[in-house]
């Protein structure tokens, strides 16, 4: 045993030992690294820092909280930020109880039908949102969905539709069909296959799928300018600007009503990083 | 197709990366199902293909026909054909907005993979706290538009903003960066990169992580200089992801509104004023709607041309 041990150097041991030249690598790359970050974390630093300075006619002299206890006490945060949660919740919500079963049948079906449904998707993906916003806008005015945060959600489930599906039909497709296959010998129906075997299976796609949508959703501010006017039916991203345009240069208010706007997506990223692919959109591309 | 694949494949799939193609190898797996269950996966993809006519097709569709007559939001108006897509093609500031739109995207993309290719070379192996910095690195793509522009108006629009106050220390006087049309168009610029540079270093990390090391150390041995390595070896061997993430950004990049219309609102003189910020100040602030309309319609066709250009790479690169 020993002696075939010492035979065979199993490769990786070669890399264990790092050479001087490796480890100032490995150092020059680090201070690259550094310079960079700091750079572009500059704008992010930035709000954090103004958000915890005094506001304009504020007695604080250095780092306080206060911003925080005026704009929920004192502006309409508050409602924004609830009508931001409601709408994007139930955008993932819907769009992955739609996207997942659709996905499978991109996945696993074949035929002419299946790939014209496919194109149809991608021809859909390329065209920009200013279109698509005019109609259904003239649509939802008659249906009494402006102004209306039912309406807004719709549009967003709208707008994840074509990659969501692409997303959770590339993840189905790192699952062996020999699986659900399996299972229709034991009797189960294609249904119960999908259910119980491959959408059991696929919680990191259905995951990634959850978050592109809820990013989408939270970050979207074209959508919310065009179909909303009231500002208690504000979400964030226009909240905030609107607040933006009305206090200038108070930027100790502006930016703490611009830390909670960006709150939610970094906590979703922090606790779900694994799972945040941006290359999972375009693996999911690249498949079909 | 091996386990060994097999697990690699799933392996990277629940990474969510998929991009060193993972995405092909189980179409040959695909064995179809049963004629008779056609009827379970209809009820399966039904409720997603209303979904997709109700709110993109018919919109589109509905679009077009606007786009041919001299309605606005509320009247339909009368059928003029083509004068709409006339009058736009002949007005100089559309061609002038093309001609930024195209700059811009020029500049997001290539910028944008450049700073992102450039970041995933440098996390690439051990570095110390290697994915503390990639967590740092991805927040300009994971915060709002909102708050970035927020931000970036702060860093630069007023007077006493840090980067104006910088120029002025450095001896450059006071430097109106939005309020200068060349000015603004860089800034808008610089913006967008900022903001898209770390979705191409998700793509890059992915697509260099699938590269064998023992390659680079052959070519070590044979005496490669690291130019000749990059040139030779890290560009063809992802170049599949490369052409990906340059569809997906210029598609990104043409139909972006917010990081424009945020930050500059298009001006100052319709400077920085994209396609999309176009058709949208025409139908929303002029109520012109065939125009508008027509604008994002021209828009979408070079988009579209341009995507199978660089789709026809894709297929081009899956083959060598």
């Amino acid at each position: 045993m020993t002696a075939t041990q010492t035979l065979v150097v199993p490769p990786r041991h070669r890399h264990r030992v790092a050479t001087d030249a490796q480890l100032r690598g490995r150092w020059w790359k680090f201070a690259a690294l550094l310079v960079i970050t700091a750079v572009v974390i500059v704008p992010i630093a930035g709000v954090l820092y103004l958000s915890t300075q005094p506001a304009l006619g504020s007695s604080a002299t250095s780092f306080t909280l206060e911003n925080y206890v005026k704009i929920f006490s004192e502006t309409n945060v508050l409602p924004w930020l609830r009508n931001s949660l409601t709408v994007t919740l139930a955008t993932v919500i819907v769009s992955v109880a739609v996207a997942a079963p659709a996905g499978y049948v991109l996945s696993r079906g074949r035929g002419k039908l299946v790939s014209g449904y496919s194109l149809l998707l991608f021809i859909i993906q390329s065209l920009p949102v200013v279109t698509a916003v005019i109609p259904l806008f003239i649509l939802f005015a008659k249906m009494n969905l402006v102004d209306n945060l039912v309406g807004l959600t719709i549009i967003y489930v709208g707008s994840t539709m074509s990659v969501a599906i692409w997303m959770m039909a590339a993840y189905y497709d790192s699952i062996p069909i020999a699986l659900e296959e399996a299972s229709w010998i034991d009797g189960a129906s294609l249904f119960g296959g999908f259910l119980r075997i491959v959408l059991r299976n696929s919680l990191p796609g259905v995951l990634s799928t959850a978050i592109f949508s809820f990013l989408l959703a939270w970050n979207d501010y074209l959508v919310v300018l065009v179909f909303i006017r009231s500002d208690t039916s504000f979400t964030l991203s226009v909240g905030l600007q609107s607040f933006f345009q009305q206090n200038a240069t108070n930027w100790g208010l502006v930016m703490a009503v611009a830390v909670i706007a960006m709150l939610p997506p970094v906590i979703l990223f922090a606790v779900l990083n694994k799972y945040f692919s941006v290359g999972g959109i375009g693996g999911s591309l690249a498949g079909r | 197709m091996t386990s060994a694949s097999f697990t690699e494949s799933m392996e990277r799939a629940r990474r969510g990366v998929g991009v060193g193609g993972s995405g092909k190898a189980p179409r040959s797996r695909r064995r179809g199902i049963a004629p008779g269950r056609a009827r379970t996966l209809t009820l399966l993809v039904l409720p997603s293909i209303i979904l997709v006519l109700l709110l993109n097709a018919y919109p589109v569709i509905y679009a077009g026909v606007q786009s041919l007559r001299n309605g606005d939001l509320i009247i339909a108006g009368d059928f003029i054909g083509l004068k709409n897509y006339t009058s736009v093609l002949t007005d100089s500031a559309f061609w002038a907005s093309a001609r930024f739109t195209l700059i811009f995207t020029l500049v997001g993309v290539f910028g944008s993979w450049a700073v992102g290719l450039g970041i995933a070379m440098l996390l690439r192996g051990k570095v110390p706290l290697g994915g503390f910095f990639k967590v740092l690195l991805l927040l300009p793509w994971v915060v709002p538009t909102v708050v970035s522009a927020t931000a970036w108006n702060w860093l630069v629009a007023t007077p006493q903003s840090p980067l104006p106050a910088l120029a002025k220390a450095l001896g450059f006087g006071n430097v109106l960066f939005l309020a200068d049309p060349l000015l603004a168009q860089i800034v808008v610029c610089i913006f967008k990169v900022w903001i898209s540079f770390p979705f191409m270093m998700m793509m890059m990390s992915a697509a260099l992580a699938s590269v064998d090391n023992n390659v680079y150390e052959a070519a070590r041995v044979d005496g490669a200089t690291g130019w000749q390595m990059f040139r030779h070896m890290t560009l063809p061997l992802t170049a599949r992801s490369t052409y990906i993430s340059w569809i997906l950004m210029t598609i990104f990049c043409v139909n972006d509104f917010p990081t424009v219309f945020l930050l500059t609102h298009g001006g100052p003189v319709n400077a920085t004023q994209t396609l999309v910020v176009k058709a949208y100040q025409t139908v929303f602030l002029e109520f012109r709607t065939g125009p508008g309309v027509a604008i994002a319609f021209l828009m979408t066709l070079v988009l579209v041309v341009v995507s199978v250009l660089l789709f026809k790479g894709v297929q081009k690169a899956a083959i060598e």
